[in-house]
């Protein structure tokens, strides 16, 4: 892997920032670099940056390397990393955070690719397909035809079912992603613009919650 | 003038005497110098005192003054040449908080001839410029300094009270702290040492060596724990803790609780007879350098068969002995309660306890006097640990509240010290230390460090993310090498958690019952960090060692040496100044309500009137509002005085008052060492109690235009605190015509978080409720009802 020089030009601190105003964003500069994301992580071992390296990247705004990291992809959203971090960051989110700003930023790789074919399976039948996941997926990834031996064995062993299950009505499903994205173009910028906003509504929350506390207190 | 003597009870010296309220008016203008402190930048570049000046000028009576550090001699020869060229009589300054500087400026006043108690200062700068912004904090300091011109001219110069110490020090804790300070002090004063374990030496006794120079731990403790058994001067009590607390600082009755040994420790010789007979081996010697020398019973082992009374020469067992208690009378009181490790089964991943995954004290003890295993590093099976993995951090440096925040401070130089033993044993075993930061600040601690790595020592830069114990007796462990940014996994005979280290079990208990705060973290509160590590809000109460937080032998010794000074110094005093803000009874129709509502038994019917016990008096206020007819005020702190300050500070700006108890004070202060902010409207008065308020001073605060006035209080004297909720809805009651919110809260010194979040929600309800209120009275007049 080359690898870059850390310079002032390669440090965007306007996307540092950005991150560092989401709600997850908080808490990222009281990193350690503990690893303990990392250690407690069952992919890290297949990310090109550990969770770990991710959030110190973030510190630096290495927007380039994260936005282009596979990390955010591979990321199984299985938390350990975020129940774990003694200082309260939730790398979790900070993926989750990260991933339509890539989206955004139209930033495609093949982890981002299986994304998005798996959205689409599930847009079409209301539920996933292997069958149809991996096809499209061996189509659009040349390297995955070295693959193919294996999907034949395991279609042989009736384990991946050529026929898609279907939702019974897929219209209705239609209809919720079609709220979903009219909300969507009413934010033209995705990824950074919903950020901002969600940032905002969990400011107001923590007054809230201080309020709450308030009450409690009192006799 | 007349003065008048107030009758005393207890031992006091012939000078105590209480000026009698001033009851005719024709008092003489006062000269009033007021000086304000810039301190630096920390005041000044916030509050802009000029501009506080200037709104003084228009009272002849005031001397305005502004200096860059008033604490400097300088600023100090300032004031003392106001007042002793007769410029001035009475000294308001407005600069850090009291509890820096308060006792300077008032030996100041004293030399240069004026009543000390006639200096005062408020708090501009832990209460205001370091909390607010520049917002609204002019209006807060005019209005504050205002306050505290109208209070200072109406003060009285009292003359604090004195009462005898009783000269003798009880050291809870019979740790490396507690056996220092002891024996520090014990040349010249009179010690009882009690320790809650059966044997003296706390964590010290169950280490193999020592940092940095790994002598043997026994070996230098040992010395002293003889040295205190046979002390003259010193009372040792094994097995003892506090049960109760009466009576006040430098004069307190404690009563002691003590577990029964069912041996007596002064017969026993330690033949062993009795264990030999034993059938359950339920009589043993904790172990052989344990101080005091005696056997014990664990009696959840013992038949009661008797078999060991039967053999004993010296007929020392007593298997009927009971818990007793007994009364001890002591001026001061050595807190050296030491630490325990966390409980590491919160940390769920870690799967601790099980089998070969130890706490690095269950492994010092194994190498200890205490060891169990002959001093022989083992394995739950009995083998050598091969291969050794140790845990850094386990639970320290964790801001999600599963662990600890702050850092242990020992364990990355133990666990080097663990890692060199097992070297040390097996040259080819294998030492693994996962680490995050690697600390060893500190003299000869880098070249420990550096030692311990040309010893084999292997480092990973990374926390342990995970522990597997496997059926084998084996544990896995799984992490990420930080250094390499890739994952690892190893498999380990036997795994040492370095836990967090916090406070022992029951530290909290005894603070309560001696009035002395803790930190946020539970360590006894310093009443300052830098400058009084050891003596605590309490000045008969002193602390030593981890009680005050992690740390190692040399650090715990150097504080027991300081806490033995400090107390020696405070009983050397032979008496204790108590502050002469008593009640003064003014009027009294012989009902006796006051009498029945004192909670110390400080009012006693004489005669058909009331009379008060000063020195029984902790000047809690309770009496002022029990008092039917008004006729108990507490001087200095009179109905008159707090509304002629509130007026003052009013008068400025509308504001939320928040009256403050001495220990929601100390709150405050912390709050503002630590810069938390909060809302510039917040108008602090402190009180010595809040219960010293009634209806009449809340009412005359709404009248004076504040939005909402609430009482914090900190004490944790129950006495007090359990009335807090009848006072509280009296108030309430009392004050309802105002329509303006009252608020009551408890917060102890340890949570000013808490107290500005708090203050914080308040200032912005009382904000809105006074706007809605003000739109209301605009809209339509003739409407009142609300809430
Ligand atoms: C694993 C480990 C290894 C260490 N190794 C080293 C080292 O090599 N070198 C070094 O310099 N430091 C070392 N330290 C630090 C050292 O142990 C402490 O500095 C020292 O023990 C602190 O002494 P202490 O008296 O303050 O507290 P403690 O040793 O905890 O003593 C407190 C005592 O008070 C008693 N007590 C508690 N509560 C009450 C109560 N309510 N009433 C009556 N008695 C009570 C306890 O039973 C105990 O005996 C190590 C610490 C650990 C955890
Ligand atoms: S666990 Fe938390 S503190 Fe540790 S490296 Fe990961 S994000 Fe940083
Ligand atoms: S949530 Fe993602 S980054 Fe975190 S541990 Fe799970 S897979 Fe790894
Ligand atoms: S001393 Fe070292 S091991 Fe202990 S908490 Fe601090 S950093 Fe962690
Ligand atoms: S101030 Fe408190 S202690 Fe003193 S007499 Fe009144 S009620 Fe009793």
């Amino acid at each position: 892997m080359k690898k870059e020089t850390i310079l002032p030009e390669t440090r965007d601190t306007a996307f540092r920032d950005l991150i560092l105003k989401t709600p997850v964003g908080e808490k990222i500069p009281t990193c350690m670099q503990c690893g303990i994301c990392a250690g407690s992580c069952p992919v890290s071992h297949e990310m090109d940056y550990t969770p770990r390296q991710l959030v110190r990247m973030v510190q630096l705004g290495l927007k380039h390397e994260v936005l282009n990291s596979n990390t955010i992809w591979i990321c199984t959203t299985c938390f350990s990393c975020s129940v774990r971090c003694p200082r309260g960051i939730r790398p979790t989110e900070l993926m989750e955070t990260l991933k339509p700003i890539a989206i955004a930023e139209g930033i495609k790789n093949k982890n981002s690719k299986f994304d998005n074919i798996f959205s689409d399976v599930v847009k079409k039948n209301g539920r996933a397909s292997e069958f149809l996941l991996i096809s499209k997926y061996s189509l659009s990834e040349p390297g995955m035809i070295k693959q193919a031996p294996f999907g034949l064995s395991l279609m042989s062993r009736g384990k991946l079912p050529l026929m898609p299950d279907k939702m019974e009505d897929v219209r209705e499903l239609d209809a919720i992603f079609k709220t979903g994205e009219e909300k969507q173009e009413k934010k033209p910028e995705s990824g950074t613009k919903e950020n901002a906003e969600t940032k905002a509504e969990a400011g107001e929350k923590n007054e809230g919650k201080a309020a709450d506390t308030g009450g409690e207190a009192e006799k | 003038m007349t003065e008048k003597e107030l009758p005393l009870t207890g031992e006091t010296t012939p000078e105590n005497e209480i000026p009698p309220k001033k009851e005719n008016g024709n008092v003489q203008p006062k000269k009033i110098g007021v000086y304000l402190c810039r301190c630096g930048g920390n005041i000044g570049d916030v509050v802009d005192l000029q501009a506080v000046a200037d709104s003084l000028k228009t009272d002849k009576n005031l001397i305005v003054n502004i200096q860059d550090y008033l604490c400097s001699s300088q600023g100090q020869e300032r004031i003392k040449n106001d007042i002793e060229k007769g410029r001035i009589d009475r000294v308001v300054i407005g600069s850090c908080s009291p509890k820096l500087h308060l006792e300077t400026f008032r030996s100041m006043a004293k030399k240069a001839g004026i009543n000390p108690n006639l200096l005062e200062i408020t708090n501009i700068r832990e209460q205001a410029s370091w909390v607010h912004d520049k917002a609204g904090i002019d209006a807060k300091v005019k209005g504050l300094i205002k306050g505290a011109v109208a209070r200072i001219g109406s003060i009285e110069p009292l003359v604090p009270l004195e009462k005898k110490l009783v000269d003798r020090t009880l050291v809870v804790g019979g740790g490396i702290a507690g056996i220092t300070t002891a024996l520090e002090m014990a040349d010249n004063h009179e010690v009882i040492l009690i320790e809650k374990a059966p044997f003296l030496g706390g964590h010290m006794i169950g280490l193999s060596k020592t940092f940095p120079t790994l002598d043997c731990s026994q070996c230098i403790l040992t010395p002293k724990m003889v040295a205190v058994h046979n002390h003259p001067n010193i009372t040792l009590l094994t097995q003892t803790e506090v049960a109760d607390v009466k009576g006040s600082p430098g004069d307190y009755t404690i009563t002691l609780k003590h577990s029964p040994r069912y041996v007596d420790i002064k017969k026993c010789i330690s033949c062993g007879a009795c264990a030999r007979k034993c059938p359950t081996g339920a009589i043993f010697l904790p172990f052989a350098q344990a101080v005091p020398q005696a056997y014990m019973i664990d009696m959840s082992k013992c038949k009661q068969c008797g078999a060991c009374v039967k053999v004993c020469p010296r007929d020392a067992i007593n298997l009927e002995a009971k818990e007793e208690t007994s009364t001890i009378s002591v001026g001061a009181v050595a807190i050296a309660t030491g630490f325990e490790p966390l409980d590491l089964s919160v940390i769920e991943e870690y799967n601790y306890p099980a089998p070969n995954l130890l706490t690095a004290i269950e492994f010092e003890e194994m190498l200890s006097a205490k060891s169990k295993t002959g001093m022989r590093l083992q394995k739950a099976d009995g083998s050598f640990p091969n291969r050794v993995a140790f845990v850094l951090c386990a639970g320290s440096r964790d801001f999600t509240g599963r662990g600890k925040k702050y850092c242990s401070k020992v364990c990355c130089i133990y666990s080097q010290k663990q890692a060199q033993l097992v070297k040390k044993m097996k040259g080819d075993a294998e030492a693994w230390i996962f680490y995050i930061d690697m600390r060893s600040a500190g003299r000869r601690f880098e070249e420990f460090y550096h030692h311990t790595q040309e010893k084999g020592v292997n480092y990973v830069r990374g926390k342990i993310a995970e522990i597997i114990p496997k059926p084998d007796g084996t544990l896995m462990v799984q992490y990420e090498d930080t250094n390499l940014g890739m994952k690892g996994r190893e498999v380990f005979d036997m795994v040492v958690l370095c836990p967090a280290l916090v406070p022992s079990a029951g530290t909290k208990e005894l603070a309560d019952k001696l009035g002395v705060p803790l930190g946020d973290d539970g360590f006894v509160e310093e009443k300052h960090v830098k400058l009084d590590p050891v003596n605590t809000l309490n000045q008969s109460a002193f602390a030593a060692g981890c009680v005050l937080g992690p740390k190692d032998i040399h650090d715990s010794v150097t504080e027991g040496i300081s806490a033995a000074h400090k107390a020696s110094q405070f009983l050397g005093k032979g008496i204790i100044l108590i502050p002469p803000e008593k009640p003064m009874i003014l009027e009294c129709n012989g009902c006796g309500d006051c009498v029945k509502a004192c909670p110390y038994n400080a009012l006693n019917l004489e005669g058909g009137k009331a009379v008060l016990s000063p020195l029984a008096c902790t000047g809690c206020g309770i009496c002022v509002p029990a008092c039917p007819i008004k006729g108990i005020e507490i001087r200095n702190y009179t109905r008159n005085q707090l509304k002629a300050q509130l007026k003052a500070i009013l008068g400025e700006a509308p504001g939320v008052v928040v009256f403050l108890d001495p220990y929601a004070y100390a709150a405050a202060d912390i709050a503002g060492v630590n810069r938390k902010q909060y809302s510039s409207l917040v108008r602090f008065v402190s009180v010595p109690s809040i219960h010293i308020l009634d209806a009449d001073v809340v009412n005359a605060a709404f009248e004076y235009g504040a939005t909402g006035v609430m009482l914090i209080e900190g004490t944790t004297d129950e006495k007090l605190t359990s009335r807090s909720d009848e006072l509280y809805k009296r108030l309430k009651k009392e004050t309802r015509k105002h329509k303006k919110p009252l608020r009551y809260s408890h917060i102890e010194t340890a949570q000013y978080e808490k107290m500005t979040d708090l203050l914080n929600v308040f200032a912005t309800q009382a904000g809105t409720k006074a706007e809605k209120r003000s739109k209301k009275e605009k809209g339509d007049s003739s409407e009142t009802a609300e809430e």
